[in-house]
């Protein structure tokens, strides 16, 4: 059983292996807070939406799986949107952005069809707990690098001097060095688990 | 001719200069899964533009003529995504019957193509931009033109990279996201072209 | 095979309905919490971008407000604006002093609908960039690189002189209510 949690953090790691939820990987890891942010909902989202697929799984015609996953998650997904913005406006204020941004993110349609439908409530939630826990270690080492070399700081602390944030490796905010530190994290990744 | 040069620059801009993929950053999912074989990635790339293009049609339509009118603005979200799951579920159909090779080739990724943040995120820059249906129109293509261009340069990049001597760690995958930081940089480039800007 | 399609249909029916009237429920109870938080962010932010201000009369409802201090003596007005940026509107508080300078402005957060990008158009909320404005006439409001006096976010241009144009732009259509009576 415990083999399904750590599944997510390494073996199938869903942002370095899996390579799902891309866009939202490369596009928010900008700054560690963003990249953190950005896997806290991620990983509300997906156990929330891991346990309910799972305990309608049996209800669900193959026909209409994707529909009724859709309909799951987005629904999970307002209502995280709307509780954490009555009752926890500052920590709305952080992640609030994300939020809408997961029904997008392929990670959770992915689990869900391929293991919530599949396996039971226990061993779903051990899977989005993993998979969640290992979406954050990979997003999070991204928002750690780009800040570090393209802004000079981590977690807004200006750790490398102010000459080097005045005039940082400025791509690595950009497009070209989320994909950069990516390869870099992935090659790791596969060089650790070959060994 | 003024009109004409507004819209030339709204095409240029989505194709290039603010290029969906490499520096908008959305759509991205299908830029690495489809994108090991040029004609695939050609094939995903024309599926891309018939969405892109006719959802962002409807979305127009249905955004001016249904939603506003009515007051039901808040509706937006939720009828786009319907519009898109549906031209998505008819292409499917007709690719299964037609190009039957094609739609094996695309597998998971067609219907994706629903969940694609650049289909969504098109519509509703559309609105946001308060573009005319014209202007909505060369966005569109423009987007989905500069997405078919770039999944399919990486494409015949990686077709080449397979065969290329590459330390074991990086082959696959990792080798493939370098390639793609190298394009995002030069795509950098294009910042400035006619006076067009991040 | 109707059969087969009917019961399809009602399965996605009572999936919709369930997920429709779970989201009716969770509206209509935030809602007034929301609204609260809302109103009283409004209020903190009204201050902030028209200093000494501490009454504030709407003129034009959630667009323009009248700002007078305690004494009664008008300071000013504050207006809302939304320029299109680069992934949509951005929302802009400004207010505007009675000698017509910017006395400050407030740009919202991704979380109240703000959509450039993270890590650089975002950066248009920063402290110094906001400044910029301080003081500045509506003649002055224009970048750098338009050959004004204004820093732009770097890599970030298409915000930033949305922001920008926007202030500008407001102040050109809401100075006339500096006046009282307008």
């Amino acid at each position: 059983m415990m083999r399904y949690f750590i599944n997510g953090i390494l073996r199938e790691n869903p942002v370095l292996v899996l390579m799902l939820g891309l866009c939202p990987v490369l596009a928010v890891s900008g700054s560690l807070r963003d990249a953190l942010g950005m896997g806290v909902a991620a990983i509300c989202v997906l156990f929330g939406s891991n346990l309910v697929i799972s305990l309608i799984r049996k209800g669900v015609p193959p026909q209409l799986r994707i529909p009724i996953f859709i309909i799951v998650i987005s629904t999970f997904v307002t209502i995280i949107d709307y509780t954490m913005q009555a009752y926890q406006p500052e920590l709305y204020q952080m992640l609030g952005v994300f939020v809408p941004l997961i029904v997008v993110n392929c990670i959770i349609l992915a689990r869900a069809e391929a293991f919530a439908s599949k396996h039971s409530v226990f061993a779903s939630i051990l899977d989005a707990l993993g998979i969640g826990i290992g979406f954050i270690l990979a997003i999070g080492a991204m928002g750690f690098f780009r800040e570090l070399l393209g802004n000079g700081s981590v977690g807004g602390k200006i750790i490398l001097g102010q000459s080097f944030h005045q005039n940082p490796v400025l791509f690595m905010v950009l497009p070209p060095g989320a994909f950069l530190v990516i390869a870099f994290l992935m090659a790791a990744m596969r060089k650790w688990r070959s060994q | 001719m003024e009109e004409s040069m507004n819209l030339f620059l709204i095409f240029l801009s989505a194709f290039l200069v603010n290029n969906i993929i490499l520096i908008r950053f959305i759509g991205l999912c299908p830029y690495f899964g489809v994108s090991r074989r040029l004609s695939t990635a050609l094939g995903m790339g024309m599926a891309v533009v018939f969405v892109m293009v006719v959802s962002s049609w409807i979305s127009w339509m249905v955004y001016h003529w249904a939603l506003v009118p009515n007051g039901l603005v808040y509706l937006r979200t939720a009828s786009f995504i319907v519009v898109i799951a549906s031209l998505v579920q008819f292409l499917e159909m007709f690719l299964r019957r037609n190009f039957s090779h094609l739609y094996t080739a695309l597998g998971i990724y067609l219907p994706l193509i629903t969940t694609n943040c650049a289909i969504l995120g098109v519509a509703f820059l559309n609105i946001d931009y308060g573009h005319s249906f014209i202007e909505t129109t060369l966005f569109s293509i423009g987007t989905a033109f500069g997405f078919t261009l770039v999944i399919s340069l990486i494409a015949a990049l990686r077709e080449r990279l397979d065969l290329a001597p590459i330390p074991e760690s990086f082959k696959g995958n990792p080798i493939a996201f370098i390639t793609a930081s190298l394009m995002a940089l030069a795509f950098l480039g294009f910042v400035g072209l006619f006076g067009l800007s991040i | 095979m109707k059969r087969n399609t009917f019961k399809l249909a009602f399965i996605l029916f009572v999936a919709a309905s369930v997920s429709a009237t779970t989201l009716s429920l969770i509206y209509t109870v935030t809602k007034p919490k929301i609204d609260e938080y809302r109103t009283h962010t409004l209020q903190s932010n009204l201050k902030e971008v028209l200093e000494g201000a501490t009454e504030f009369e709407e003129i034009i409802t959630d667009t323009l407000w009248r700002g007078a201090a305690s004494s009664g003596e008008l300071l000013g007005i504050a207006f809302k604006v939304f320029p299109k940026g680069y992934g949509g509107p951005i929302e802009t508080l400004v207010g505007l002093k009675v000698d017509t300078t910017i006395a400050g402005i407030i740009v919202a957060s991704p979380a109240e609908g703000m959509k450039e990008t993270p890590g650089l158009g975002i950066k248009v909320r920063e402290d110094w960039f906001r400044d910029q404005f301080r003081g500045r006439k509506q003649q002055e409001l224009l970048l750098k690189k338009d050959g004004g006096a204004l820093d732009a976010v770097t890599a970030a241009t298409i915000s930033s002189r949305a922001v920008v144009n926007g202030v500008k732009e407001g102040v050109e259509r809401y100075r006339r209510h500096l006046v009282e009576g307008e």
